[in-house]
Parts: C-alpha cells; sequence; structure tokens
C-alpha cells in the first residue's frame, strides 16, 4: 500500500479506490459491448470523409482512411485491455506470487531471486520489455511487458513477505509447532484477501503504460489488431492537423492508466 | 557512517556484477537457439571478455560497441541532464507547497490526472503547442532562440517524467519533517522558525529528495528513451531500440550495461548522501 493511502484518511482513501474501481468496471463494460456500440467493424474504411472533425454525425471524428474515430477507438481500447489483462496474470503470477513464496524459500536463496529482481528492476521496464520481444516476437509483446513489470512487483512483495515472516504472529506460530508451510499457506491467504486488488489495479497501470509505449515505438501490436498505442502512432503524420486522431486514443488510454492508479490508492506522482 | 557506506558499496559491486551478467546474456542471446550448451559456452566467452572491457563489435556497422555507445551516451546524459533540471525547477516548489502548505492539497488530483499521462502523449502534447499554439519554429528568429526551441520540447517532455517523482518524495519528505516534533520544542526554546527550517527541515527534507535518486534516475532514462525517438535526437536509447530491432545484441548488451550501471550509482550515492545529511550535526 502507498503512503498515499496510509496518509489519506481511510474514507477518503476508499472513495477514491470505489471510484477507481467503478472506472474500470465501466471501461470493461464499455469494451465488451464495443461491438454494439460501434458503429463500425474493425478498420473500416470510407465510413466518412477524410479527417472530418467531431460532429453530430461522427461524434469524436474521422482519420485519414475516413474510419470512424470512436469505433477504432472502442475496438483498440479492447485490445489495449485484453493484452494489458494478459500481462497483469503474468505479473501478478512471476512478480507477486513468485515474490510472496521467494521470501519463504529455505537455505536464503530467495534472496538470490530478490538480486536478480533488483538488477532487472534496474533497467528502464520499457527497455527490458523492448528486449524481450525482440528475443521472442511481436506476438509475445503482453507476455513481455508482464515480465517486464515483473521485477519491481516481485521486489515489493518480497520484501513485505519478508517482513510478514519475521513479525511476531509468525514467531509465535513456529513457536507453538505451527510448521512453515501451513504459515505460508495462512499468510499467503491473508495477503490475496488483503492485497489482491491493489497489487492487479498497480500492475494494470504499469503493464498499460509499458503496452502503449512499446506499440506507440513500433514493437508491438501489429496492423490491422491495432491497440491504443498503435493508434496513435499511427495518428502522428495528421494530429497536428487534425488533433482528434490522436487525443481520442490518448484520451481513452489515459483515462484508462487513470483509474488504474486510482483503484491502487497510487500517491499522486508515484510510479505504478 | 563507514560501515554504512562499505555496507552500500558491497551491495552497489553486487548489482554491477549481476547487470554485467546480464549483459553478456543478452549478447548470448543469439546463441541461445543453438542449445544450452552454445549459450553457456558464448555467456562465458563474453563474461571474459567484458571483464577485459571488450564489449565486442556492432554487427550492422562493424564498430566497436564501445565506440557506437561512446558516440551516442553524451546527447542521452545531456537530455536526461536537461530533463532532470526542468524536473527539478517544476517538482520541487510543488513537492515543497504540497507538502507544507496543506490546504494547496486540494490541489493534488490534478498531480495524479498528469501522472496518468503516458510520456510519448506528453511529447506528442507539446509538439502539437509548439505548430500550433506558439508556431515554432518561428521564420526569423535569431539563433539561440531557435537552438532553445529545439531542446525545450524534449527537456520538457523527459522533465514532467522526472517532476513527478521530485514532487513526491519532496512532498513525503516536507510532510514527515512538518511532523517531526522536535520543531515545536525548538520553538519554545527561542529559535525562530527560519532558523529552524534552514537548519533542520531543509537537510531532512534534501535527504528525502536523494533518497530517490535512483527512483529519478531511471524516470529520466526511461523518458529519454521515448524523447529520443519522438524528436528524432540521436542518443543511447535509440541506439538500444535499433540494436534489438536488428538484433545487433552487442550494442544492444553495453547499453543495457550502462542504463543500469547508472542507476545503481544514482541509488548508492542518493542512499549514502541521504544519510550523510540525515547524521549531520547541525550548525551550532
Amino acid at each position: 500500500m502507498s503512503i498515499a493511502a496510509a496518509s489519506q484518511t481511510p474514507p477518503l482513501r476508499g472513495v477514491i479506490r470505489s471510484f477507481g474501481f467503478a472506472g474500470l468496471a465501466l471501461i470493461a463494460v464499455i469494451v465488451g459491448l464495443s461491438d454494439v456500440i460501434a458503429r463500425a467493424p474493425v478498420g473500416a474504411a470510407g465510413v466518412g470523409p477524410a479527417l472530418a472533425a467531431p460532429s453530430a454525425e461522427f461524434f469524436f471524428g474521422t482519420d485519414l482512411l475516413g474510419r470512424d474515430m470512436l469505433s477504432e477507438t472502442l475496438h483498440a481500447l479492447a485490445i489495449t485491455l485484453v493484452q494489458s489483462g494478459f500481462a497483469v496474470l503474468i505479473t501478478l503470477a512471476a512478480g507477486g506470487f513468485f515474490g510472496f513464496i521467494a521470501a519463504r524459500l529455505p537455505w536464503r536463496s530467495g534472496f538470490v531471486l530478490r538480486w536478480i529482481a533488483g538488477i532487472l528492476g534496474a533497467v528502464p521496464a520499457l527497455l527490458l520489455a523492448i528486449l524481450f520481444i525482440a528475443i521472442t516476437d511481436r506476438n509475445f509483446a503482453a507476455a513481455a511487458a508482464g515480465l517486464a513489470a515483473a521485477p519491481l512487483a516481485f521486489a515489493r512483495t518480497f520484501d513485505r513477505a519478508r517482513e510478514m515472516a519475521r513479525s511476531r504472529h509468525a514467531e509465535f506460530a513456529r513457536a507453538t509447532g505451527i510448521q512453515g508451510a501451513t504459515l505460508l499457506r495462512r499468510d499467503l491467504a491473508y495477503e490475496i484477501r488483503d492485497t489482491f486488488l491493489t497489487i492487479a489495479a498497480r500492475a494494470l497501470a504499469a503493464v498499460t503504460f509499458i503496452l502503449s509505449t512499446v506499440s506507440f515505438l513500433g514493437f508491438g501490436a501489429v496492423p490491422p489488431h491495432r491497440d491504443l498505442g498503435l493508434m496513435i502512432a499511427a495518428a502522428r503524420a495528421t494530429y497536428l492537423d487534425a488533433w482528434w486522431t490522436a487525443a481520442v486514443p490518448g484520451a481513452a488510454l489515459i483515462l484508462l492508466i487513470l483509474f488504474a492508479r486510482l483503484a491502487a490508492a497510487l500517491d499522486e506522482g508515484e510510479r505504478p | 557512517m563507514w560501515r554504512f557506506g562499505l555496507r552500500q558499496g558491497a551491495q552497489l559491486a553486487l548489482g554491477l556484477a549481476g547487470a554485467i551478467l546480464l549483459a553478456a546474456m543478452v549478447a548470448a542471446a543469439d546463441d541461445a537457439r543453438a542449445g544450452a550448451g552454445a549459450f553457456l559456452h558464448a555467456l562465458l566467452a563474453h563474461l571474459g571478455s567484458f571483464l577485459h572491457l571488450d564489449f565486442g563489435t556492432s554487427t550492422i556497422s562493424g564498430e566497436s560497441a564501445l565506440a557506437e555507445l561512446s558516440a551516442r551516451l553524451p546527447v542521452t546524459l545531456e537530455l536526461a541532464g536537461l530533463g532532470g533540471i526542468v524536473a527539478l525547477l517544476i517538482g520541487a516548489p510543488l513537492g515543497i507547497l504540497l507538502g507544507t502548505e496543506r490546504p494547496l492539497r486540494a490541489g493534488a488530483p490534478l498531480i495524479q490526472i498528469v501522472a496518468a499521462i503516458p510520456v510519448f502523449c506528453v511529447g506528442l502534447a507539446l509538439m502539437w503547442l509548439a505548430a500550433n499554439v506558439l508556431h515554432w519554429p518561428e521564420h526569423g528568429a535569431s539563433q539561440f532562440a531557435r537552438i532553445l526551441q529545439t531542446l525545450a520540447l524534449p527537456a520538457l517532455t523527459v522533465g514532467a517524467a522526472g517532476a513527478a517523482i521530485v514532487q513526491l518524495s519532496l512532498r513525503r519528505a516536507a510532510a514527515e519533517a512538518m511532523d517531526e516534533p522536535y520543531r515545536r520544542g525548538l520553538r519554545l526554546m527561542g529559535l525562530s522558525a527560519f532558523d529552524i527550517n534552514t537548519v533542520f527541515l531543509v537537510p531532512q527534507i534534501l535527504a528525502g529528495l536523494l533518497r530517490s535518486l535512483g527512483e529519478i534516475t531511471l524516470a529520466l532514462f526511461s523518458a529519454a528513451a521515448v524523447a529520443e525517438w519522438l524528436f528524432g535526437w540521436p542518443g543511447a536509447a535509440v541506439l538500444f531500440l535499433k540494436s534489438v530491432a536488428l538484433h545487433d545484441w552487442n550494442v544492444a548488451a553495453l547499453v543495457l550495461l550502462v542504463f543500469a550501471a547508472i542507476k545503481m550509482i544514482a541509488d548508492f550515492a542518493g542512499i549514502v548522501g541521504a544519510r550523510a545529511l540525515s547524521i549531520q550535526e547541525p550548525r551550532a
């Protein structure tokens, strides 16, 4: 949990987190209904005139190929969210869950893993994701983003789990003969109950950042499956004259990250 | 303090050793396809070369990887440095004001929104503003103004990323320092608020900023990677992007190693500096 969360009054913190989760739920509903809401299928060109400004007919205008910006943004948001969701699962498994287990490994072997996480964490996550993609394939962009965000999640969870393992309740449990595996299961259950949603929201903010930037730089999504980062990259040629081509997908991306940040109760300016 | 410094130094040495291992693994990436044995052999060969400061040659240009990086790294350092200055100019007053002036906390949610904007969106927005509002590049502008215009957008893009962390670390440190009970005690002893703030508060806040030096460096270098690509600066981050795209692993490995080393050294310097500040005896 962030320091902001600690410094804010519990009711306000709760309201902020609820607002964040409500926003994410709303985005999920919109994405679920994207095929119904969108007036045009994915990549349908010539729906309207090229670069038409926002109007009553086209709420968010059209792009260079006459594609409806609202429809394209909805489809791209769906791809971004699905890919980010997959990346979050990898971050949670490789970072959160594994970090927790590593803290209880025998013979201090967990510290070797913590050391590796520290080294990977010293490299910008964006460059790490691009490296993973280059070593594997662009189709693994989501997995690469998840793995790139994992070292930080691992380090945080490991440190928290170490503290938990040294806590008074753990000492008491060991003194009364409770086995390490039982204690681990019990602590893991509490960890999942208390922090799973927060860690998942935090990971969502981080991987969405990474995935969209990777796509923007041309290492991620491949056309015609455009995500928001690739949509913004494609708008570079036109957005100086037609601002909506970049602003609409940009706003969708910012909202997604903002709601994830709020759901994770991140402090203002805190790294996800 | 010496013991603390030595422990941190040992941690830094361990971290650097790990970064060298990581770089050697990247350099041996192509050999992984030939099997575990070939990869291990290549890994050991690269490790040996790295220890002799031989980082191999670029498969694209044929130049040594070190020479390639030496030509590009100053650009990245310049960009990160300029971004750092912008980050301090924006983040420092913001952090201290938000940390010390409670009513201003109402403006903090705005930072939450700014922090949710990816770096490339910031860069694109600045480019749009420069073209459509400021009408840059201006015709007939002086050479100095043109240089300033060229530097301003990348520096602001990188600085915006750093400013978020600078304000956060200063705000946390300032809020913590303001709540310290010793301030009230010193006031009762007759010290003025100015004396208390300059002798006790400022070092405490500075120590808070120094503790985040590694995080700030990482944010600046991450943002520099995007800004270099966006604004066409021929820096080390763009060199990395091109290298990995073309599987020029020697160069990619060296860039990773240098970036990781810079972050680790910044972390070390920050933690030791913060410790030195926090144990410093106040002036009489």
